[in-house]
């Protein structure tokens, strides 16, 4: 045991960071710290082809799914799962081909799966075995599965391997933008997945469904077209999503309602989705991407139904999730757009450096010019802002949201015009914001009173709105509630690092153990004390022990 | 055969929408028998697609129909039936736009004359995807009506609200249906911002204010809402009630405080 953890140590920082130059490296360690397999061969070539390398590359991926399945940790899985964007540049018919070939013999009970493999990406006429890939599959562990259930042949590829070469094809296909070839493959693999039931298969199959639901969404008729066949696998996922709940199957659980959600969405099937919301429980220990996501079609949900404060709550919450590096700029912008209007909508005014972001700035111009015409609550600029980026708006689905922004533009222009003068007229207010007449402009600053938008009385007689002094803001108790909130927000912070700390498991029956012996030396001290035989210096130095 | 008598009913409903309700609806059940023979209740990939038609059909007249007999809840259940049939591909069923449209806007209508705007939102936000012409949401003459009403009675001109529904703006006769019910509601929304936005207000204007007919109905509309009219003014007993209010604020600011404050101690505590 010693000896083996800072070689696995330092197997997991190279992971971590991942530079494209010492892939090749990889396989190494990984090898030796299992002593399975044999990579050593393809040293030589591997800085001469691409290909060859990424097939190695491959195939390294194979040690860890065993390792995955032996120690029945499903971070080795994970670990494979994430080289796939490296490999996936290199990725071509005859490198997953080759793959395939060399792990599979053509006379075993999994020639029938390799040569479905095969068809899938337009090879199905190469032979198998030719690479004698007895190398990958002889090895001691996988007979040590612990799904005892299925006792293994020392031959059989365990099921990870062959799943996980599905889903290169899968990501083969998806590049190659053979959408439906795509979809029909994912609806065999899927198939397929759902014959097995493994714990350790759980990341993978949650990726096969992803793909899956993607290759649907791009398959004509697009999505917010009811024919679309996003639709038509509605009965599959839901289906899936069942057999994970029964299965316990978070992974897959987590992300196939992501893929519900964002399936009614799309054809802005909102009751549906708020229904689907409210019958399941989205899985607490999900992947930090899926909650991210997960939060945001909550949001987003919530926002269409006027829940604003929820709204806000999990789209910043989502906006937070989102990982910070360049792979996911695409999500945290549209994130923020939503986040922006909700917080438009809430009648709160968005942090000016939000728009400053790099990575968002060109992203968020339109709303930029939303929020200062917002802000400063002025109808006309807001009017022709909606109406000069209207298509920008559908795109993102924040224009039927924004159309309901023009209440608090006239609020605010209310507001502005109450701070700035102790009376003013009513006509005065219905031509500075543009409103139709003055008993709107009547009706509409009543309004704004009662909602305690502002502090004012109109004078019916006389047609003018005087404002009331403004008080204190350090009388009131909103000081207190912003303070509490920051409070909450850190304390909240903390309880979720403590909960995403990673503990070894079985650590605390060491620590059991432990306190037992403890327990015993202080039991047998006693008795010494009792019996006289000990002198001080010597229960010093026990205590320090301890 | 059934659906020959089918049509023939269906022609009979359409000719005279003035029919009592229950005379209506005993036809509307036969239809719906018939319909059930027909295995044509809910769409299926085998039903012929003019029986889907007369089926959409024979629900839309029925939504009509309870409608105008102020059945809200028959209306809702047949507006639920349409859903699936509104769904249908244009190549199975072509849609017909002009009568969905205004059994929509009426269910829209309803969800909002009932508050259930988060309903109202969703709904609203599936409508823009809809096959065939539901793109100009508040171009349509029957969709647009509840959208503008929504988004007047969100900002506050209840003047516009009232003149949509006097003039001809209403795009047919079962829309004011739910005039009523508004009117109401936009009086007792109007009443209770005038609370607070006015220190008094003389009898005469109010009567315009609130849109009543005489200013004997506004002394009966101040006494039921409990103000005071006195000297030809209304007078709104509000700043007594304030008093007591801004005793149960303060102590529960600091209770809130308190409670706060003991929240941190304790978290501090599991932390250190």
């Amino acid at each position: 045991m010693p000896g083996k953890t800072p070689a696995k140590d330092g197997d997991d920082s190279m992971t971590v960071v991942v530079p494209p130059s010492k892939t090749s490296k990889q396989p190494a360690p990984a090898a030796d710290a299992e002593g399975d397999v044999a990579m050593d061969v393809d040293k030589p070539e591997e800085k001469v082809d691409p290909a060859v390398q990424a097939v190695a590359d491959i195939k390294s991926n194979f040690a860890l799914l065993d390792r995955a399945v032996a120690l029945f940790d499903a971070r080795f899985s994970l670990r494979a799962l994430r080289s796939i964007s490296l490999i996936r540049k290199h990725l071509s018919p005859d490198v997953i081909a080759q793959a395939i070939v060399d792990t599979f013999q053509a006379s075993s009970a999994s020639s029938s799966i390799a040569k479905n493999l095969l068809s899938a990406v337009g090879r199905e006429n190469v032979a198998l075995g030719r690479g004698a890939g007895a190398e990958m599959e002889v090895d001691s562990d996988a007979k040590a599965t612990k799904n005892g259930t299925s006792k293994k042949e020392a031959k059989e590829i365990i099921p990870e391997i062959d799943v996980f070469l599905g889903i290169l094809v899968q990501v083969y296909l998806f590049d190659a933008k053979s959408f439906q070839q795509g979809a029909d493959f994912s609806k065999y693999l899927s198939d397929r997945i759902q014959t097995l039931n493994r714990r350790t298969l759980d990341c993978l199959s949650a990726k096969v469904y992803f793909y899956f639901s993607l290759f649907c969404e791009y398959i004509a008729p697009l999505p917010p077209s009811p024919e679309s066949p996003i639709v038509a696998i509605r009965p599959t996922l839901l289906a899936v999503l069942r057999t994970a709940v029964l299965r316990k199957d978070t992974d897959t659980q987590a992300s196939v309602i992501v893929l519900l959600l964002r399936n009614y969405l799309l054809t802005s099937h909102i009751k549906q989705a708020d229904l689907l919301v409210s019958h399941t429980q989205f899985p607490e220990n999900a992947a930090n991407n899926q909650v991210a996501r997960f939060l945001y079609y909550l949001g987003r949900i919530r926002a269409i139904q006027l829940r604003y404060t929820e709204a806000h709550e999990h789209l910043t919450a989502a906006t937070r999730k989102a990982p910070s590096s360049g792979c996911a700029v695409g999500f945290s912008q549209t994130a923020t757009k939503l986040l922006l209007v909700v917080e438009l909508l809430m009648g709160d005014i968005p942090d000016r450096a939000t728009f400053r972001q790099p990575s968002l700035e060109d992203a968020l111009h339109p709303y930029f010019l939303l929020v200062r015409a917002v802000r400063v609550g002025n109808l006309e600029d807001f009017e022709t802002t909606i109406a000069d980026n209207a298509d920008i708006f559908k795109r993102d689905g924040t224009y039927t949201l924004i159309l309901r922004l023009r209440q608090n533009v006239i609020k605010t222009g209310i507001r502005m015009m109450s701070l700035s003068y102790s009376r003013i007229s009513l006509r005065d207010i219905c031509i500075r914001l543009h409103l139709g007449s003055e008993e709107s402009a009547e009706y509409i600053v009543a309004k704004a009173i009662r909602d305690g938008v502002i502090e004012a009385t109109l004078d019916r007689e006389k047609g003018f709105m005087k404002s009331k002094e403004v008080g204190d803001v350090y009388a009131t108790r909103e000081p207190g509630e912003a303070f509490h909130d920051r409070i909450r927000a850190c304390l909240a912070l903390h309880d979720e690092s403590v909960k995403a700390m990673r503990f070894p498991m079985n650590q605390h029956r060491l620590e059991l153990k432990n306190a037992q012996e403890a327990r015993e030396r202080e039991r047998e001290m006693a008795k010494e004390i009792q019996e006289g035989d000990l002198d001080d210096d010597d229960l010093g130095g026990d205590l320090d022990g301890i | 055969m059934a659906d020959r008598s089918l049509a023939q009913i269906l022609a009979q409903l359409k000719q005279a929408p003035q029919m009592s309700y229950p005379e209506a609806s005993a036809l509307l059940s036969k239809a719906k028998l018939i319909l059930l023979s027909l295995n044509a209740l809910t769409p299926t990939s085998s039903t012929p697609p003019n029986l889907l038609a007369l089926a959409r059909e024979t629900y839309e007249q029925g939504a009509l129909f309870s409608i105008r007999a102020k059945n809200a809840d028959a209306f809702t259940r047949y507006v639920q039936q349409l859903q699936p049939f509104y769904e249908l591909p244009s190549v199975t069923l072509p849609p017909n736009i002009p009568e969905r449209n205004k059994v929509t806007g009426l269910s829209l209508l309803l969800l909002l004359t009932q508050g259930r705007y988060a309903e109202f939102h969703s709904e609203l936000e599936s409508l823009a995807n809809r096959d065939g012409g539901g793109t100009d949401v508040e171009g349509d003459r029957y969709l647009g009506y509840p959208v503008r009403l929504e988004r007047w009675l969100m900002e506050g001109s209840y003047d516009r609200v009232w003149k949509a529904m006097k003039s001809s703006e209403v795009p047919c006769d079962e829309y004011s249906v739910f005039s009523e019910i508004l009117k109401n509601q936009i009086r007792s929304e109007i009443a209770s911002s005038s609370e607070r936005a006015y220190p008094s207000l003389p009898i005469s204007s109010t009567k315009s204010l609130l849109f009543l007919n005489s200013e004997g109905e506004v002394i009966q509309f101040a006494k039921h809402r409990g103000w005071v009219v006195k000297e030809g003014h209304i007078y709104f007993p509000n700043t007594a009630a304030d008093g007591s209010e801004d005793g149960a604020y303060a102590k529960d600011v600091s209770q809130m405080i308190m409670e706060n404050t003991l929240g941190y101690a304790r978290e501090l505590e599991t932390i250190v």
